[in-house]
């Protein structure tokens, strides 16, 4: 089933409101979506400007963000059969991008703070059963805040993460790639025109614990997803890795792209 | 800046609202069901809750709704339910605390009783016209309007403290609730909220809102995060404001400010540079820079035309217009930023005979009785 894991509503800065976010999802046929809001660090001026802005969750809208999650899971289960898993997108943001990093907290049932230091908050997630996921760890090759911190400390933060996004939006990371790191890929969804992107695929029961669990044991794969209403998207591939496209779907010469890339 | 963005909101608040429909002749009413929280005895509580009485309206329901049977409230409501058994009404007394705001806990078991899909939450010191709910009603038919809320418009005030309320409610609060709605930043006013359960029940009912001070914004925010519309009915609801010391004026507006900053800090940043004094202010200071003109001439001239441009926006909220409005009008304008001083010192806001404390987002603390 085609799975999505990093998506944006109108609770932080993506356009869509979560009823919109799960129809478009839903009516794609995917199995299973995270959506995943901002939560800004409360002790910075960024974060609390972000806050101030309605660009991120705060602990005030929190509540009403789990509600809206829980009664629209139990639409798109009902629509769709298809899971949405709450989440967070713990947004540390800084002026140097090599300050910055987005932690992604799959599967939550309580307001996570971005305050403190990504290995204390990588464990937090996890101590809340929760899955952490390091989201755009590399330059996203975009004219957009870039969040390198994870990836500058990724020998000390390896196993602390449950996956590292190895693609996000139409951007395949190949430094990501070649890494031994537990991987996994993304939309970053923000508007409907983001659908056209590098999506996982699972092949699990449809709940969210075989799905956290999926992530968790890399039972996984990848595949570029051309949504029909944008189909002048196209991946962007560093030339190195155009081998491995063919027609939107990712295999490597010796077998399937995603066992190459668990390993 | 301040007198275009006053221009605007004049010319928005007497911009007719087309969201509703207007051919109703032949349409179906869907019943309602009206929840009233009491408590004490508002001015004028007992004509007020009358005209809730004598609504001409198909198909509706009362649910007066007390936290204690020592409530004044309750043998008002009791005996109000005793003599108009032609409508279906009820009283629930029910001590249920699910979060700090008073008024939800209040209102909650009266909400699970509600028989209908339509909800109205109605203030005690609102009185209406009979066609009230006819006109609410018609912007319900629409299925992408998920909320409807009204503008109050201040009545019957008595006291300096009153006579400022009406004033603010009937000129600055019009002007900009108006304005907020055309920019797309609606502003919900728990005095009178239309909405459907099924849609609350979307964002975890009303249950969920008592943990917030000013829960019909919040129930607003929930809304739009549905992706459904918020309307602002066209016409005013009345709000008896009676016998206000200024004291009580003063404190109340500490009170909504405080509110206000926890929920919109930065706008509440900007408000300065949009009240009638500052903004003469500063134009002084520049026009006597670069022009020499006299600051006397020019502040009385500013204030001048920034009553006239009020003036649409007070009559149209049935304020009328002579010398006292004036008079009252310039009072409540010179106190605006001495007001917002004092609104920026503070994070606590007394109510209801408790001391709260507000955090970012309008969310009381947990520790919010101190």
């Amino acid at each position: 089933m085609l799975a999505d894991f990093h998506v944006h509503s109108t609770f932080s800065d993506g356009k869509l409101s979560i009823p919109e976010v799960v129809d478009l999802y839903g009516k794609r046929g995917f199995g299973v979506i995270g959506i995943t809001d901002h939560v800004g660090e409360t002790h910075t001026v960024i974060g609390k400007a972000a806050g101030h802005l309605g660009l991120c969750l705060t602990k005030a809208t929190f509540p009403l963000y789990m509600e809206i999650l829980r009664s629209e899971a139990e639409r798109a289960w009902r629509l769709y059969r298809m899971v949405v898993i709450p989440g967070v997108e713990l947004s540390k943001n800084s002026i140097s991008n090599h300050r910055s990093a987005h932690i992604i907290a799959l599967g939550i049932d309580k307001f996570m703070s971005a305050d403190g230091d990504v290995a204390d908050i990588a464990k937090m997630i996890r101590n809340e059963g929760a899955l952490s996921i390091a989201a755009h760890p590399v330059d996203s090759g975009k004219l957009e805040k870039q969040t390198f911190h994870l990836w500058n400390r990724r020998a000390e933060l390896a196993l602390a993460f449950d996956a590292w996004e190895v693609a996000s939006g139409d951007r395949l990371f190949p430094q990501v790639l070649n890494s031994s790191l537990p991987k996994i890929a993304s939309s970053d969804l923000h508007i409907a025109r983001q659908m056209t992107s590098w999506k996982t695929v699972l092949d699990c029961e449809r709940n969210p614990q075989a799905v956290l669990e999926a992530i968790r044991k890399q039972e996984l794969q990848f595949r570029f997803y051309r949504d029909n209403t944008h189909e002048t998207i196209h991946p962007y591939i560093h030339s190195g890795y155009r081998s491995l496209v063919d027609n939107g779907s990712y295999r490597s010469s010796t077998g399937n792209f995603s066992q190459s890339l668990a390993q | 800046m301040g007198v275009i963005v006053h221009l605007l909101g004049t010319l928005v608040s007497l911009w007719p609202n087309r969201s509703r429909i207007k051919n109703s002749k032949d349409l179906f009413w869907e019943p309602i069901s009206i929840l009233k929280p009491l408590k004490g005895y508002d001015s004028g509580l007992e004509e007020n809750l009358k005209t809730f009485l004598q609504l001409d309206y198909p198909s509706y329901e009362i649910l007066f709704s007390v936290a204690t049977f020592e409530d004044p409230a309750y043998l008002t409501a009791k005996r109000l339910i005793e003599t108009n058994p032609h409508v279906a009404a009820s009283l629930v007394v029910d001590p249920t605390h699910l979060g700090p705001n008073p008024k939800v806990n209040n209102m909650v078991k009266a909400y699970e009783r509600a028989k209908n899909d339509l909800v109205l939450i109605s203030d005690s010191n609102v009185r209406v016209e009979k066609d009230y709910l006819k006109k609410l009603s018609r912007y319900t038919r629409n299925k992408e309007v998920g909320m409807v809320t009204a503008t109050v418009s201040g009545t019957e005030a008595k006291g300096l403290g009153g006579k400022l309320e009406a004033v603010f409610l009937n000129s600055f609060y019009a002007r900009w609730m108006k304005l907020l709605f055309f920019v797309g930043k609606p502003c919900v006013v728990g005095k009178s909220m239309l909405f459907r359960k099924s849609v609350a029940q979307r964002f975890g009912g009303i249950n969920i809102l008592a943990r917030y001070l000013a829960e019909d914004y919040m129930a607003g925010e929930a809304v739009k995060r549905l992706g459904l519309k918020v309307i602002l009915a066209e016409d005013p609801v009345p709000q008896i404001i009676g016998q206000l010391k200024f004291k009580e004026f003063w404190s109340r507006h500490i009170r909504w400010g405080r509110i206000r900053k926890s929920q919109a800090f930065i706008a509440f940043m900007v408000e300065p540079f949009l009240l009638s004094v500052v903004s003469s202010l500063i134009g002084c200071v520049l026009f006597r820079s670069l022009f020499s003109v006299s600051p006397f001439y020019f502040i009385a001239g500013q204030m001048t035309v920034w009553f006239i441009f009020e003036i649409p926006t007070l009559i149209r909220s049935g304020s009328k217009i002579n010398l006292e409005v004036f008079v009252i009008w310039l009072f409540r304008e010179l106190l605006a930023f001495p007001l917002w001083i004092n609104i920026a010192l503070g994070n606590t806001v007394k109510w209801r005979g408790k001391e709260l404390r507000l955090e970012l987002g309008g969310l009381l603390a947990p520790d919010c009785t101190i």
